[in-house]
């Protein structure tokens, strides 16, 4: 990916834009509207979050005469202030995302203002902004100056605020398509509202179909504590990204500021090992080369592990209620587990869900149901590249059979997977697969197993009780015509032959479900006396 | 298939005992062996059931499954196995037929279900079509039989012929009993013409069928020759069967069968089974029957299957085969008796050859010495020859040729 950063100064930030828009989720129509719903979402849940309050957001996309889709975006979050507008939807690199390390939704920072870029680059048209904040409602239109990099705001009208705070934008895009298929918008929404089931989710899909997935948790996720970034856990990337912002002092004091456990002591053994670099110098003055070099370095220290109480998870119980909410499943299992380690010392927590039956899976164009892997990182869902993704594969890898799926691809079956850390080892810059660590990989496993356990026992009973059932039906059926022509081939009642044979059969399956064994049937006749001739 | 010695026994016999007895016939009524060459000819092993034994058999399955049933006990009958693997070439019966193995139809079984229902809905119909004195075809059967099983159920008792033929094949096999004794018709193949007269009782009139008045058409041979008909007055040396209906009405014109005192069939190729039943009785009566074929592998077949049964049949092969039958031919060595053949002789086919290398693998035909000869000489020269060549000089040689056979005793076991 190289550094973003320093290529930040020899474009314009359009032209940057333009020319790395694949890599801020802006690739294929499907996906850009999805990346945008997807940028106003995670800002809105996290400004809910953060101020306590239970989103209830609103997404509505209309096709206009022109072909352009108009998405409206609307949170019940604190709104904005006035003198933030600007910066926040209209300025790159200036979210408040940067400015903290903590188990975040988005880790971009290009965030809504990268979607203001895309709508102005496709269309020309400035988003517009009604933001609820206290007492204040401000509606503006709000464009970008590319060469300054900085908003630009007109049309603004200010209005006391009566109601309650939130935030709304309005943005026209070209080049996205509305696809209520695996990638597009539906999905994802429908996978948030899974990993957020304190949330409230509508979905006004371009044909006007409403769609709402409701709030099945009322209990706000807690903070996740700001942590100091462990040196394990950050990229040659996140160390020029924090090293730009740090104006004052020397290399060593920022390293022994900006990170957890990293003492004094642990300075002089990485300087140890990288006695190329000077410490003395700034840290904005650090280069690429000296950055990967750091990097390198940090992991031959020996550290103290990161505190493990900066993941929050979803939780047992929500997830349980917001499968049952969404996927309305015959049966689930939800593992509890506590946080592992990987790469020596990064926390992380996998939570692993397998929902069976009902609206588990999802439809095949053919008919029938076919087997869904969902993944999550820190409750966001990823849709994309789901190949080269751990979860994917380590979710691929289970023998299926083991656990009574005969066929997990043609199985009405949702694998729900959510990996939580401070630190996400995403694969690509569209951080859309997770690193296939074997550290992470074996965890997912034994999360999915675990929950497959539990699954099985009730697959199990259930279908046996099924196939039960089934062959009394498929013997029921036959009864009254056979008992109409024995009793005519015999001169008996047929009336009493009826009666007989339906206590006959269900003597017969009542003891097969008894459990002798599942091959009662065929093992039974084999005991049985041999009849006596009868002539 | 399997070659059977006649104490052969199964485990599953031993454990199944029938239901229903098999009216084998009594082995100690065995006539002399007329051709000489060790084949036995068993008298026949057919009772005529009558009406009312097939009623008493239907009714008799009835009741047993109907007391199981009231008795809280699951209902099953049993019948011999139809499969390839328990059909047995019977080395003292001399005929293909049903071995030894059984197995069981229960109706408290998800697979077997519908099939028992089914078995017994044809079971009902066939006591009412034999009350009612009416006969039609399995087809007609089929048609009786297909009607919807209720207003909730989206099935129907039989949706296909298919499933009804099979089942009306269990059924013969279970109660012993041929399916023209259900009244179920077959269509009608083969013709014969002669000195036999049988009494025909139908549709409440009875005709006296006279078999040297049958003008150039013979008289067709209809698909149940048991039930209503009787055979009054057979006055011939011996019957002869002719594969192809042409050479048939060759010697009907040549008025073949009064200057012989013989009777003639066509079984018009491949026999029906009232053209099968009508040779049995024939030689239930003392007559010598004899085959008159193409020398390939169709003509091959249409003689096997007359005298040993077929695999298909092989359930009813007491009631069908006629190991007696002796073959005249056309034969490959014709060649050498008569010269003008040899110019008329074509070609063998891919399936004439591979025909003849598996009847040299059946153990019944391999042991004929002179069936050994004729295949190899077939399967040497690559030749073969029809009945119609005989007529290739003159058209009455056909007369002449089965004459001498016959006189000679040139005959093929």
């Amino acid at each position: 990916m190289g550094d973003v950063f320093d290529k930040f100064k020899e474009y314009s930030v359009a032209e940057f834009f333009k020319k790395n828009r694949q890599m801020l989720g802006f690739s294929g129509k499907v996906r850009s509207l999805t990346t945008i719903v997807h940028e106003y979402i995670t800002n809105s849940l996290d400004s809910c979050e953060e101020h306590g309050i239970l989103p209830d957001i609103r997404v509505e996309i209309k096709e206009l005469e022109n072909g352009n889709l108009r998405t409206k975006v609307q949170d019940n979050g604190t709104g904005i202030p006035e003198k933030l507008i600007g910066k926040a939807l209209g300025q790159m690199l200036a979210g408040t995302k940067f400015a903290r390390y903590a188990q975040q939704r988005g880790q971009q920072g290009i965030g809504a203002t990268g979607c203001t870029m895309y709508a102005l680059l496709t269309t020309g048209k400035p988003i517009y902004v009604e933001s609820r904040y206290k007492e204040a409602i401000v509606k503006c239109n709000l464009a970008i100056d590319f060469k300054s990099n900085s908003p630009v705001i007109t049309n603004l009208v200010k209005e006391p605020n009566a109601d309650g705070t939130g935030l709304v934008i309005e943005a026209e895009f070209s080049d996205v398509k509305y696809d209520s298929g695996a990638y597009g918008v539906y999905e994802y929404l429908r996978r948030t509202a899974l990993a957020n089931p304190h949330a409230q989710i509508t979905l006004v899909e371009p044909g006007g179909n409403s769609v709402t997935f409701p709030r099945s948790d009322e209990r706000i996720p807690p903070k996740p504590r700001d942590v100091l970034p462990h040196p394990l856990g950050i990229t040659t990337h996140d160390l020029i990204d924090f090293s730009k912002r740090v104006n004052e002092g020397t290399l060593n004091q920022f390293l022994q500021d900006s990170f957890s456990r990293v003492s004094a002591n642990k300075v002089s053994d990485i300087r140890a090992l990288a006695p190329e670099i000077n410490f003395g110098r700034k840290p904005k003055d650090l280069s690429w080369e000296e950055a990967d070099k750091l990097v390198k370095v940090f992991k031959q220290v020996k550290w103290i592990a990161p505190a493990t109480d900066s993941v929050v998870p979803i939780g047992k119980e929500q997830i349980e209620k917001a499968v049952k909410n969404i996927l309305v499943p015959e049966f689930m299992a939800v593992t509890e587990r506590s946080p592992k380690v990987f790469r020596g010392g990064i926390p992380f927590l996998v939570e692993a869900a397998i929902a069976y039956g009902g609206n588990s899976g999802h439809e095949k164009t053919e008919g029938g149901r076919a087997g869904d892997i969902m993944r999550f990182a820190n409750r966001v869902p990823l849709l994309f590249d789901a190949g080269g993704c751990g979860i994917t594969e380590a979710v691929k890898n289970i023998d299926w059979k083991r656990y009574g799926i005969k066929d997990f691809d043609n199985s009405a079956i949702t694998v729900f997977i959510n990996f939580t850390s401070v630190h996400v080892p995403y694969t690509g810059a569209g951080k859309q697969a997770i690193s296939t660590d074997e550290e992470i990989m074996d965890e997912i496993r034994n999360a999915v197993q675990e929950a497959a356990r539990l699954m099985q026992r009730y697959v199990g009973s259930v279908v046996r009780e099924r196939e039960r059932e089934g062959k009394k039906k498929a013997v029921f059926r036959y009864i009254e015509q056979l008992s109409k022509d024995l009793g005519e081939l015999s001169g008996t009642k047929s009336e009493e032959l009826g009666k007989k044979l339906v206590e006959i059969v269900e003597r017969k399956y009542a003891n097969e479900s008894n459990g002798e064994n599942g091959n009662g049937e065929e093992k039974k006749e084999k005991l049985e006396e041999p009849e006596v001739p009868e002539e | 298939m399997l070659m059977a010695k006649k104490s052969e026994k199964t485990n599953i016999a031993e454990e199944a005992p029938r239901a229903v007895a098999h009216p084998f016939g009594d082995e100690s009524k065995k006539p002399k062996d007329r051709a000489g060459d060790g084949v036995s000819t068993p008298v026949s092993r057919m009772e005529l059931l009558g009406e009312k034994e097939t009623l008493e058999r239907l009714r008799n399955l009835g009741k047993k499954l109907a007391d199981e049933v009231i008795r809280g006990e699951e209902p099953k009958f049993d019948l011999p196995l139809r499969s390839r693997s328990n059909i047995v070439y019977d080395e003292g019966m001399k005929f293909l037929r049903i071995g030894e193995k059984r197995e069981e139809r229960r109706f408290v079984s998800v697979g077997q279900a519908k099939k028992f229902m089914q078995t017994i809905a044809i079971a009902n119909k066939a006591k009412k079509f034999i009350s009612e004195d009416l006969h039609t075809s399995i087809r007609g059967l089929y048609y009786q039989l297909k009607f919807t099983l209720g207003e909730d159920i989206d099935e129907e008792l039989f949706s296909e012929q298919s499933e009804s033929n099979e089942l009306i094949e269990d059924l013969e096999v279970a109660l012993s009993v041929k399916r023209e004794d259900f009244n179920l018709t077959t269509d009608r193949k083969g013709v014969v013409a002669g000195r036999l007269k049988i009494r025909d009782n139908f549709a409440g009139e009875e005709t006296l069928i006279d078999g040297t008045k049958m003008g150039r058409s013979g008289w067709m041979v209809p698909s149940d020759v048991d039930n209503g008909m009787e055979l009054v007055d057979v006055d011939a040396k011996y019957v002869l069967v002719v594969e192809k209906d042409a050479l048939w009405q060759r010697l009907n014109e040549d008025q073949f069968w009064r200057k012989e005192n013989c009777i003639i069939i066509t079984p018009k190729g491949q026999a029906s089974r009232g053209t099968r039943r009508l040779i049995r009785k024939l030689a239930d009566k003392g007559l010598p029957v004899y085959a008159f074929t193409d020398c390939d592998a169709w003509g091959w077949y249409i003689y096997w299957t007359i005298k040993t049964g077929s695999m298909n049949l092989a359930y009813l092969g007491r009631n069908f085969a006629i190991p007696e039958m002796r073959f005249i031919g056309v034969t490959m060595k014709d060649i050498e008796d008569y010269a003008f053949l040899q110019k008329l002789t074509i070609n063998a086919k891919e399936v004439d050859l591979k025909r003849a290398e598996e009847m040299l693998s059946y153990p019944w035909i391999s042991t004929h010495k002179r069936w050994v000869e004729e295949l190899k000489r077939v399967l040497k020269t690559k030749k073969k020859l029809e009945q119609d060549a005989l007529q290739g000089q003159k058209l009455t040689f056909v007369g002449d040729y089965v004459r001498k056979k016959i006189g000679e005793g040139d005959l093929m076991p």
